[in-house]
């Protein structure tokens, strides 16, 4: 099989009214509700214990699901674990054949796809298209990284012996996948996992059950055996007993830092039955933050920090959260950011005019207002009132100075539309406060010195890091991505060297004398 | 008209007009400014080194400061040439800094005052009135900052009306010129001013046209409205192809109020490098038939100044790229497209704006073989860029008007930079013509 080389998938050109309107049709003809079984194997278990709802209508219902018990996580691990070894002993070429034909599934739905990640998700339109679009990216690129992997390494040959290594797959994998991406980081972790042979079961965010099933469609529809594909929708109870499952190798996760360290320290126990050391990929929270020099261009990084700030609600792992400014130009940036932030707009996902969506539910609403209101009373807000849709869990872009270095507002991940601005004396006091933090996700740097570039690229600790540009839109193959500390275990989503996290290394030393020839 | 007489009168007007250009000998610092642009345009990464030093100029809090960035640009050019190795040895001490600082920006502002006539539009004076001297008119255009603020887009809106307001006086007062103030549709507008819809609002989404539109409309209709009480002639600049449906639309859709029917005099632009271009004449051919005005809409004709923008946005998406990427291909579409606005006369009035001998020479003679007067075609120039152009242009009989620019070092820092960019680039007709490319191939059709 010869293949072009990978490329991204294009967005669509929102600026074109054209394509708005293929997205507007798909809005208007998608049936709701989703029906999301419990699916091991070729069983379905459908039931409605489990609803999602539109965050702009929560009385609309987007997807009934059932909820997987662990006693289904169980019965879903040993489905996976029966199909292993067919799955594993699939060549390579077609593995990644399957993964294409998903890939060429979803392209042909991306409109309708897109539709169900603004609806279940509150994604608006350009989000939820680029969701789309990185899931298809994942399972081209891996597909690729799959067959290159097959290879393997080169090793030192000497005479009499051959040496060769290989990948093999390293079992069941449990996928547990946040809500934020509906469809392109369930679909990274689970295409990684499959490409290189293992089987997985996922189990979708309990907000995004109705994404989670047309993940596992793709995948099957792509010619994926139904035993190498299980879904869970369910809770944190489904998550917890796939991980400690002993017959689950490994944990693919992206969500939020508790979870991911209790994942940790499930994956550290080693429980009777289980015949290997579980391996955890977590990818967590930040607080990311953009340090804005005295000589950046303040048009461009105000612009950026808003679109890091407040794009999808501030919903995004990578999303900026904490604006680190020269002294010298503090003040005007604060005037003209906040002018910018009154100038967004809140509202619906649907509507190509919203610059602020809902965030994704109550509890979400009641954090992010709790942190406002601590931010208005230890600090100062500059922005964050204005009118907002009645209905919906809608939470006003904020933007808050003066807040106290031990603030909590400046160390908790809020996960929502609040920006804290701080004046710095220069840029080393802005590394300095960035290394004071636990973890290291993303970071900016508005400066248009390139010795400045050199030092902050020396000391920022974050994986990735943006040079004059915004924090958050990471593609697949051009920014791997994931994040260091407390952030992640360290591997990079997109990135060439992700898939070698879904297998083990195995040598193979053959003697070639016999009879003291070589033969 | 047909191919060979088009072609044959090309050829006369082109080498009459490369005969009026100013002899180059006269202007010292002119000879100095193109030797440094010619230096620039032959080695890449010093180019890069001087763009990013004009950029930072603004920003910079001391001569130190200005003198850190230069030497950390120029740090970054392999084999540096001796030249600069010493300016990179002046970074050393405080006082050759404060030296290498103080030179640098005196070098930008220098560079900047070629482009930039003035502060503010009172500063711009005494050069308006010098090109009106000299018979050229003017469209004055105010630099600034984003628009990221709705305070932003007040305080322009408030910048352009006080512009009107000095711009008409001032222009009342200067002597008439005949062949700037009338055409074969009746008298034209001598003060002129071009505004830009993406400083009148900070809501210009790409995938929301209207949102933009509607926030813009108020400050833009009190500007047509002030535009037609001091009667003055009202641009509105086209900008990148993310803004344009709201830009079209909006002006459209404002022209077509009846209160602005019978004024101002007003204008769009056309940009020639979109593959899309002809749709977008089209549009406005049809809506101009439908929307008779007093003074008929004015179509700037243009190359297009965001090429780079467009080409690494589309590159950046995986989208289609929407200008010609083969200059040639950009070229032959602006005579095609002059020729179709030339024939859609009175129903609009024409600009041709352009520094390619060629394109002028090509606009010129189609103008006449299709039987029109000198006078029912307008040309433009960038002040700093097409000045020579424009005084063989004046020379020659025809109607003129400089594109000036007016703001402060910051706000005029990416205007600069964007003209430096288009003045060194490889392709440039300025760059041709500085090298001493023949006139027959200059003149050449697009091929």
């Amino acid at each position: 099989m010869s293949l072009q080389p990978f490329a991204n998938q294009a967005v669509l050109e929102l600026r074109r009214a054209s394509q708005r309107a293929i997205l507007i049709e798909a809005l208007d003809t998608l049936r709701l509700p989703l029906q999301v079984p419990v699916w091991i194997g070729t069983q379905q278990r459908f039931g409605d214990e489990l609803v999602s709802t539109d965050p702009s209508d929560p009385e609309r219902v987007v997807a009934l699901a059932a909820r997987a018990t662990p006693q289904d996580a169980d019965a879903a691990v040993a489905a996976a674990r029966s199909a292993f070894a067919g799955w594993a002993a699939t060549p390579v070429q077609e593995r990644a054949a399957a993964l294409l034909r998903a890939a060429a599934w979803m392209r042909e739905r991306r409109a309708e796809l897109a539709a169900l990640a603004l609806r279940e998700c509150g994604k608006p339109w350009a989000e939820a298209d680029a969701d789309v679009c990185e899931a298809i990216d994942f399972l081209e690129f891996y597909a690729r990284g799959a067959i290159a992997l097959g290879v393997g390494p080169e090793l030192l040959q000497v005479p009499g012996e051959r040496n060769r290594l290989h990948y093999a797959p390293r079992g069941v994998c449990a996928v547990i996948a946040p809500w934020n991406f509906p469809l392109a980081i369930p679909m990274g972790m689970t295409a990684a996992a499959l490409a290189t042979g293992n089987s997985v079961v996922l189990k979708p965010a309990e907000q995004a059950p109705g994404c989670g099933l047309r993940v596992v469609e793709a995948l099957r529809a792509g010619g994926v055996p139904a035993g190498a594909i299980a879904l869970l929708p369910g809770e944190g109870d489904a998550g917890a007993a796939l991980a400690k499952h002993p017959d689950v190798a490994t944990i693919a996760f992206t969500g939020s830092g508790p979870v991911g360290l209790e994942l940790l320290r499930i994956a550290a126990d080693v429980v009777p039955g289980a015949r290997g050391l579980k391996r955890v990929v977590a990818e967590m929270g930040g607080k990311n933050c953009v340090i804005v020099d005295a000589d950046a261009d303040l048009d461009e990084a105000i612009l950026a920090i808003v679109a890091s700030a407040f794009g999808y609600a501030g919903q995004k792992c990578s999303a900026a959260s904490r604006v680190l400014v020269h002294e010298a130009v503090h003040d005007v940036l604060v005037e003209r950011l906040a002018g910018a932030v009154q100038a967004l707009r809140v509202g619906p996902p649907e509507d190509f005019a919203s610059d602020v969506p809902p965030v994704i539910e109550q509890s979400a609403q009641e954090r992010v207002r709790g942190y406002a209101d601590r931010a208005a009373s230890e600090g100062r807000l500059v922005a964050g009132s204005g009118e907002l849709p009645a209905h919906g869990w809608y939470c006003a872009p904020i933007v808050a100075t003066g807040l106290p270095a031990g603030s909590d507002v400046l160390r908790d991940e809020i996960f929502g539309p609040l920006l804290t601005v701080e004046a710095v004396r220069d840029v080393d006091d802005a590394c300095d406060r960035i290394d004071a933090l636990p973890v290291a996700l993303t970071g900016a740097l508005f400066a248009r010195n390139p010795r400045t570039v050199a030092r902050v690229v020396a000391r920022s600790p974050v994986g990735n890091l943006y040079v004059n540009r915004s924090t958050t839109g990471a593609m697949v193959g051009r920014q791997p991505f994931g994040g260091n500390r407390l952030s992640g275990t360290g591997t990079k989503a997109g990135g060439g060297d992700y898939l070698l996290h879904f297998v083990e290394p195995r040598v193979v030393t053959e003697n070639t004398l016999r009879h003291g020839l070589v033969v | 008209m047909n191919d060979q007489e088009l072609e044959s009168e090309i050829q006369r007007v082109g080498l009459a007009l490369s005969r009026a250009f100013p002899s180059r000998r006269g202007h010292p610092i002119r000879a100095l400014d193109e030797r440094a642009m010619e230096i620039a345009s032959q080695d890449a990464e010093l180019r890069a080194a001087l763009f990013r030093f004009v950029d930072v100029v603004p920003a910079c809090r001391s001569t130190d400061d200005l003198a850190s960035h230069l030497t950390g640009f120029l740090e970054e050019i392999h084999d540096q040439p001796p030249s600069l190795s010493a300016a990179m040895r002046l970074g050393n001490t405080k006082a050759g800094r404060a030296a290498l600082g103080a030179a640098g920006a005196a070098g930008v502002r220098h560079m900047a005052h070629r482009f930039i006539v003035g502060s503010d539009p009172r500063a711009a004076l005494p050069t308006l009135r010098g090109l009106w001297r000299d018979g050229i008119a003017s469209s004055v255009d105010l630099l600034g900052e984003a628009t990221v603020t709705a305070a932003e887009a007040d305080r322009y809106a408030e910048r352009c009306v006080a512009a009107l307001d000095t711009l008409a006086p001032a222009y009342a007062a200067m002597a008439p010129d005949e062949r700037l103030e009338c055409d074969g549709c009746g008298p034209l507008p001598r003060a002129n001013l071009s505004v830009k819809v993406s400083a009148l609002t900070p809501l210009l989404r790409p995938q929301a046209p209207d949102r933009g539109k509607r926030d813009a409309a108020p400050r833009l209709r009190e500007l047509l409205r002030r535009a037609a009480s001091v009667g003055a002639h009202l641009h509105i600049d086209m900008e990148s192809l993310d803004s344009r449906e709201a830009v079209l639309e909006l002006v459209l859709e404002l022209l077509s109020e009846p209160e602005l029917a019978t004024g101002p005099s007003a204008g769009i632009v056309l940009q020639a490098y979109l593959r899309d271009s002809p749709d977008t004449l089209d549009r406005v051919l049809a809506w101009a038939q439908d929307t008779p005005r007093e003074a008929p809409l004015v179509v700037r004709l243009v190359k297009g100044a965001y090429w780079d923008h467009e080409v690494v946005e589309a590159l950046q998406h995986g989208w289609s790229v929407p200008v010609f990427e083969r200059k040639a291909d950009c070229d032959a579409n602006f005579e095609r497209l002059t020729r179709r606005l030339l024939e859609a006369r009175p129903l609009l009035r024409v600009a041709i704006a352009s520094h390619n001998l060629r394109s002028v020479s090509h606009a010129i003679a189609c103008n006449r073989l299709l039987g029109g007067a000198d006078c029912d075609l307008e040309l433009q120039v960038l002040r700093g860029l097409g000045d020579d152009l424009g005084h063989a242009l004046a020379t020659g009989g025809l109607r003129v008007r400089a594109y000036c620019p007016v703001g402060d070092l910051v706000a005029g820092m990416a205007y600069l930079v964007r003209r430096l960019l288009e003045n060194t680039a490889n392709e440039s007709f300025l760059a041709d013509q500085a090298h001493g490319v023949a006139i027959e191939q200059l003149l050449a059709p697009p091929a």
